[in-house]
């Protein structure tokens, strides 16, 4: 990129890669401590049933069953992640809501007595009708999941910015589609546990969570126990994808049943029990108008969303305005109108996946404006060119743009995919396809999930006595992503020092400074300030003391790889780190430091606003080029580009890295990835082998492409890029599967059936029409 | 999950493995490789008292040419056993690659050929190839044994004409007149997923005449499917894209699919006749078995 740096920007290997090739690494559900006991949650067989009765006795003579809790041996405070609508109870209290909602959690000697002791418990239900489908939730015949929420609505915005109707009078062409998404699931490969130890009035929870700080703030409220009191670890975490923000009820039951038993309790979920809690993505019916004038200029947007929500509302009011409030970044317009409801069902909830609420109205966007190019006649390419936002921009919906290199970068995939030839007439064989679709998401979350004034981040550098090594203690989490090792090489590029020499502790709430975790996008640019504040604090502090072992004013030195030498004369003898940071601790004691982020105050002043703010933008735009078999809808994805400005890039193999699997679970749900049910609302895929993720087999090479860039409100001038990358991809791969056919497709999976039988259709109507 | 009580026997002979199936009856199940037994057992779908392992069975782990019976593959080998065997490499590699289709590696290193068969699931992919090459097997029980062909083993979903004391021992695949064989498997995914539907074909062909051809269909029927009347309709007919597409036509008339989570039954009959004619063309161009 533009400039070099001694540490940053290069491909270091990850802090955790050996621990973890190597099998070492230990996840929540390896760890054992003496006299533990292991425990699990009863779910409901029904999706919505009264419970009138629980019979635990049969249970508790099972020998090895050591407790049995229900509802009443738990506390009744409801529970959530957003704090507008905590409605979720530790256990059912009068009514189950969807199949596997918690109804008892037991805790025993081993595993399978944990099973035999669920089957043993005798709950006696009504059964009540279900709610099974989102679109008809609000009819005057369903019953009602919460007393609160009239026609099952848990969610409804209303924003319009500018003059919509005003704008679509004016304009030359109006289009209106409509797109149906799928519900999906993030499937990360570690399964949730939770190991809770209540020993006299302290509570440790080591958990698989992708936030320390609100596990302990939400643990800690549910049990009236003071945040102190409370110590979350997450050890090392194998995937989240947002499906591990928030409390599962593992941690809640398990800290019971460890206060009852007063043994260790760790509690787990299979396969199917992470299907059943879910909070992966929401699926919705996405209706879309855009109006343009004669050049392909977009005058207006109104979006009507409606979406399943599921049974409780987990992140979902961020997701309800995460799936309106993103779409005018790419694209520069000013009349904007956002209609949405989140429907409650008797289904699992649905919270944050992987670029929130935002990928599927993206795909929805962006698939309507490849029907409004093809209807105006207008190259895909061309029309987002005319409308690519600018730098230094802001959105209708008051979100201020600092770097942004859209055009850049669908100049950058038009190249490399050779798109124009390939557009041509004859450009690409029969049943060939090519689409793109731009991207952009939050770096970081403006404002947190609950009120406070906390701060976002913080972290803690100490140097070894000796200065062999330095250790940074961050509140961040690495679920996979790699934050720890780029958190370590902007800590020892700040310092001056090697990230060779860097170790790090980090999410654990006891040993480290506050940091909200691992979401919205958010630890390279915030934990990533703190962590570069509190290098240079350590620097700062070394330079200080070799100006008085090399008797040199302090702004002649610099420290570089851990070498400090005089800027002005280069023959002056340079002292190592080491030598310094020894002599510093020896005079003045511990070489400690620190570093602290808050954003600026973001966003405008209406409802919801501050939902989308972010200190910085990532962007990107994607391409596929797909092959369809015509005869049996098979689509064979022939390759695609990835083209982003996320600003500085810490490590480039993270960075791709990021890149590859955000395509990778795109065009899963783009084709393969769908929770299916019965008619009664239990899950029929929920394990590997049913839910179909693509293999290693099934992915095209992919091009992970950049543009320079720098942003100012990051540090070295860094953006995001974990989920941005899944903020284009299904609308990218649909565009190209629809340019293949060249007959629309709009509901996800766009299964090779699906494929199949939009041909067979377009055949149909041709022949009808040859007539 | 977790696996309910059961008792557990892993006899060294076969005789001592039909007298224990004999004594037990229904109450038992034989267990030769067990990814699928261990799986329903674990969700609850099946639950039986006993299992009786064939893990000792070593000598039916043998792939050998047996000279005037043709190849014999043992029914403990296992499907990577049938991947990596140079006999069927050299004799009939359309089987190692339907065997590599199957499940995943890890799935191909424990699950057995005979377990394979005798689980007469209708997505299977070992069957119908062996079926297009005629294979028969042979069963031994505690009254002696018999050979019947494949095709008359599978009765229904799950179930076979194979009597509760008898064994699968043996699949034995004659010497061929056939010139060409192949199994295309359609799935959703290019690894670890189930048929949604699977033709295989093997033909005699003499210059550009079909001498003779046999068709099987899989995961379209309760059982793995002999498409005879695609068959019939080759036989004797000069080789053409067009004939190929019509018996491709006329196979899908021969299946009966359900429609579930993977496809609907209108699909699977498309994919039929669509996997029928290319299986065909396949088999004729590559010309060995």
């Amino acid at each position: 990129m533009s400039k070099e740096y001694p540490v940053i920007g290069l491909s270091k290997p990850r802090i955790d890669g050996r621990e973890k090739v190597t099998g070492a690494a230990k996840y929540c559900g390896d760890l054992k401590l003496p006299n533990m006991l292991y425990g699990k949650l009863l779910g409901s067989p029904h999706a919505h049933a009264r419970i009138l009765s629980i019979d635990t006795s049969e249970a508790l003579k099972i020998p090895g069953v050591k407790a049995v809790i229900t509802a009443k041996d738990v506390p009744s405070l409801k529970y959530g992640i957003s704090p507008a609508r905590w409605d979720e109870n530790v256990l059912c209290i009068e009514k189950a809501l969807f199949v596997g909602d918690k109804v008892a959690a037991v805790a025993c000697v081993d595993q399978e007595t944990c099973y035999k002791a669920l089957k043993a418990i005798k709950v006696e239900y009504e059964v009540l009708k279900p709610v099974l489908d989102y679109r008809t939730a609000w009819d005057d015949d369903m019953p009602q999941l919460h007393a609160e929420y009239a026609k099952n609505i848990n969610t409804e915005i209303h924003q319009e910015f500018g003059d919509v109707e005003q704008a679509f009078k004016e304009a030359y062409y109006v289009q209106t589609d409509v797109f149906v998404g799928a519900r999906t699931y993030q499937c990360p490969i570690e399964p949730h546990s939770a190991l809770c130890i209540w020993k006299d009035d302290k509570l440790t929870v080591y958990s698989s969570t992708q936030s320390v700080h609100y596990f302990q703030h939400y643990i800690a409220r549910e049990f009236g126990l003071r945040m102190g009191d409370v110590r979350v670890i997450a050890p090392y975490v194998g995937g989240g994808f947002g499906g591990k923000l928030e409390p599962t009820g593992l941690e809640f039951c398990g800290s019971v049943l460890s206060k009852i038993t007063g043994r260790p309790v760790r509690m787990f979920y299979d396969r199917q029990e992470m299907f059943q809690h879910n909070r992966g993505r929401h699926q919705g019916t996405y209706k879309i108008t855009n109006g343009v004038d004669k050049d392909g200029k977009i005058l207006g947007v109104h979006v009507e969303f409606q979406t399943d929500g599921g049974a409780y509302t987990s992140l979902g009011i961020a997701s309800a305005y995460y799936a309106g409030a993103l779409l005018p970044l790419t694209y520069e317009f000013d009349n904007y109108k956002f209609d949405m409801y989140r429907m409650y069902t008797n289904l699992p909830a649905c919270g944050a996946h992987r670029g929130h609420g935002a990928p599927q109205p993206k795909y929805a966007f962006e698939s309507s404006l490849d029907n409004l190019a093809k209807a105006i006649g207008m190259d895909p390419l061309e029309l987002r060119l005319r409308n690519a936002r600018r730098p230094n921009t802001v959105t209708p919906n008051a979100f201020a743009v600092n770097s942004c290199e859209m055009k850049a970068c669908l100049e950058r995939v038009g190249e490399a995919s050779d798109w124009k030839n390939k557009k041509k007439p004859g450009g690409m064989p029969k049943g060939r396809g090519i689409g793109l679709s731009t991207g952009s998401f939050v770096t970081g979350a403006g404002y947190p999930i609950y009120r406070t004034d906390l701060p976002h981040a913080s972290c803690m550098i100490r140097v070894m006595e000796d200065g062999t090594s330095a250790t940074l203690y961050s509140g961040s989490v690495d679920i996979g992503q790699g934050s720890s090792t780029i958190l370590c090489q902007m800590a020892a590029e700040g310092m001056g020092y090697r990230y060779e020499n860097m170790k790090i502790v980090c999410s654990d709430t006891e040993t480290c400074p506050l940091d909200f975790g691992a979401y919205a996008s958010r630890q390279t640019l915030m934990s990533g300030w703190a962590a570069k504040e509190a290098g240079e604090g350590i620097k700062k502090q070394i330079i200080d003391m070799a100006s008085v072992m090399m008797n040199l004013p302090p702004d002649d030195l610099d420290c570089v790889k851990g070498i400090i030498f005089s800027k002005s004369r280069p023959k002056v003898q340079s002292l190592t780190f080491e030598e310094v940071a020894r002599k510093l601790f020896v005079l003045r004691g511990p070489l400690i430091s620190k570093g602290v982020y808050t954003p600026p105050r973001l966003g405008g002043t209406f409802k919801g606003a501050p939902v989308g703010t972010s200190p910085a933008y990532s962007f990107c735009v994607q391409a596929a080029e797909v092959q369809v078999d015509e005869e049996t809808g098979v689509i064979d994805i022939i390759q695609c580009w990835d083209c982003h400005d996320v600003g500085q890039v810490i490590n480039p193999t993270l960075l791709h890295g990021q890149v590859h699997g955000a395509l990778f679970m795109g065009l899963g749900e783009t084709i393969w990835e769908q929770v299916q049910f019965d008619q009664n609302g239990k899950i029929i895929n929920g394990n590997l082998g049913g839910y179909m993720l693509p293999t290693t087999l099934d992915m095209p090479p992919i091009n992970s492409m950049l543009v320079d860039s720098y942003e100012p409100a990051g540090p070295w001038g860094v953006k995001e890029v974990g989920e941005g990358a899944t903020n284009p991809t299904i609308g990218a791969f649909r565009n190209a599967i629809v340019d293949a056919l060249g007959v629309s497709v709009n509901q996800l999976p766009i299964t090779y059936e699906r494929v199949w039988r939009a041909l067979k259709e377009k055949r149909e109507a041709e022949q009808t029409q040859g007539k | 999950m977790y696996l309910p009580d059961f008792e557990y026997y892993a006899p060294d002979s076969v005789q001592e493995a039909c007298k224990l199936k004999a004594e037990f009856g229904p109450r038992a199940m034989f267990f030769s490789g067990g990814t699928d037994i261990m799986h329903k057992m674990k969700i609850g779908t099946l639950a039986p008292e006993i299992l009786i392992s064939l893990k000792n069975l070593e000598a039916l782990k043998k792939i050998e040419y047996v000279p005037g019976k043709g190849v014999v593959i043992g029914a403990r080998a296992t499907h990577n056993d049938l991947v990596n065997s140079e006999i069927l490499h050299k004799k009939y590699m359309s089987v190692s690659e339907a065997a590599h289709q199957m499940a995943a590696n890890q799935v191909r290193n424990i699950g057995t050929v005979g377990g394979n068969l005798i689980n007469a699931v209708p997505s299977a992919d070992l069957p119908p190839i062996l079926m297009a090459l005629d294979a028969s097997v042979k069963l031994v029980g505690t009254k002696g044994e018999r050979v019947i062909p494949l095709e008359e083993l599978f009765t229904g979903v799950c179930k076979t004409c194979c009597c509760d004391d008898e064994i699968l021992t043996e699949i034995i695949i004659p010497d061929q007149k056939m010139t060409g064989s192949t199994y295309i498997k359609f799935g959703l995914r290019r690894s670890g997923a189930l048929a949604v539907a699977g033709v295989a074909v093997a033909v005699e062909v003499d210059k550009d005449v079909i001498k003779d051809a046999r068709i099987v269909l899989g995961a379209v029927y309760i059982t793995p499917k002999r498409a005879i009347e695609s068959e019939k309709f080759l036989i004797g007919e000069k080789i053409s894209d067009e004939l190929l597409a019509e018996a491709g036509k006329i196979s899908c008339t021969e299946c009966k699919p359900i429609s579930d989570m993977r496809g609907s039954a209108e699909y699977r009959q498309n994919l039929v006749e669509v996997l029928t004619k290319r299986a065909l063309r396949k088999a004729i161009d590559k010309g060995h078995v």
